[in-house]
């Protein structure tokens, strides 16, 4: 009977040392998916970061262009005579 | 802006569409901020139940399955802002693109007007411009030393008492290089006036002697009535040493001026001799100068006149 018990329980301990393995494959597996998502998100984050940094110097460029078209308009509309 | 207006009234235009992709950004980005909570209510639900419940494996087998899709959505949300934060930002990548290729234009628009301004003003410019144009006897070198001799040795002359003869005397100085340089450039058309000019050489071949002054002295009746007026003009490149000699050497009178219109026939004729021998004035006129002032300082050797 205690044999029977033993064996009982070692056939637990081995079935609950198996489920805790597998728990543990489980949760390694969860974080190695948050952590490659955390990758992803890093990167996602760089590449953004630097295509609006260049969208941003763009948009700069284009703004500085277009004040010195403004700004040679507004001169040459203030010189009629010299388009005379 | 309203290109897609014209497919039909249920399309929408740039503007709408834009707006539209924008607020499916923000949708999705709200609902990843709210992700963030519901995990953390599901996590601390899910602890109490696997506390206080009885039948842990199968608390743990839901949290278990709970954890997966929840990852899952998580990735989805993630994604689907990544997504549209892309397009977002080609959206606006291709407006700026736009927006530069319409300042290009703008910009070539303008340098062309500039150009055409400058154009214009430049044109106006050199029609207001004048440039200076010389004729042949102001870019001729001057003859300064020579005409001063001959200048001073005229007044000795007229001092010597030559009160009879009403002679019209040329005066040498600065204008005599132009008539001079006038007569060279006008001797290819072969008038009577070059006709005169080179009388009086060929009559100083002869006479070359007798001339060393630099003034040369002829009768009004002469120079009105039988010589044509260039010839009073004329300038001789030797000097006489007297206004009578020099008359005399022509044989012209004072008198008698049908005998000076002989003696220029004459003169003429003479030089008609000579005349196609010198036949080409243009071309030599500069030896001829060298060749007169030559002569005259060879004269002005021989009679010893003091300059």
């Amino acid at each position: 009977m205690a044999r029977a018990g033993g064996i009982t329980n070692a056939v637990n301990v081995g079935i609950a040392v198996q489920a805790d393995w597998e728990n543990r494959e489980f949760i390694s597996n969860i974080s190695l998916n948050v952590r490659r998502l955390f990758e992803f998100l890093i990167k996602f984050e760089a590449t953004t970061k630097s295509k609006l940094a260049s969208l941003n110097e763009k948009l700069d460029t284009l703004e500085r262009r277009l004040e010195l078209i403004e700004a040679q308009v507004s001169s040459a509309s203030h010189n009629p005579p010299a388009f005379s | 802006m309203q290109h897609l207006q014209s497919e039909g009234p249920a399309a929408m235009t740039f503007d709408e569409a834009s707006m539209e992709r924008s607020k499916s950004f923000m949708k999705a980005l709200l609902e990843l901020k709210n992700l963030r909570p519901q995990l953390y209510s599901a996590a601390e639900y899910c602890e109490k139940s696997y506390l206080h419940n009885e039948q842990k494996q199968m608390v743990l087998d839901n949290l278990k399955d709970y954890a997966v899709r929840a990852l899952v959505n998580a990735v989805d949300h993630l994604g689907t802002v990544a997504y549209k934060l892309t397009d977002l930002f080609e959206q606006q990548t291709v407006d700026a693109s736009s927006v530069e290729l319409k300042i290009s234009c703008l910009n070539q628009h303008l340098q062309t007007c500039q150009a055409y301004t400058d154009k214009e003003g430049l044109k106006q410019q050199q029609l207001f411009t004048v440039i200076p144009r010389h004729h042949k006897h102001y870019v001729l070198p001057k003859l300064d030393t020579v005409n001063k001799k001959s200048q001073s040795n005229g007044q000795i002359r007229r001092e010597a008492g030559q009160k009879d003869v009403q002679a019209k005397p040329f005066p040498l100085g600065t204008s005599a290089s132009k008539t001079l340089s006038w007569h060279l450039a006008s001797n290819s058309k072969a008038t009577p006036e070059g006709d005169l000019y080179t009388s009086t050489t060929s009559v100083r071949d002869s006479t070359s002697s007798a001339t060393a002054s630099g003034v040369f002295y002829l009768p009004d009746e002469v120079a009105t009535s039988s010589m044509p007026p260039s010839a009073a003009r004329i300038e001789p490149s030797n000097r006489a040493a007297d206004s009578g000699v020099a008359l005399h050497a022509l044989g012209i009178t004072r008198r008698d001026a049908a005998e000076n219109a002989k003696s220029l026939s004459q003169y003429r004729s003479f030089d008609n001799v000579g005349r196609r021998e010198i036949s080409r004035p243009p071309v030599r006129s500069k030896s001829m100068l060298s060749a007169l002032f030559t002569k005259h300082k060879s004269a002005k050797i021989k009679l010893g006149h003091p300059a």
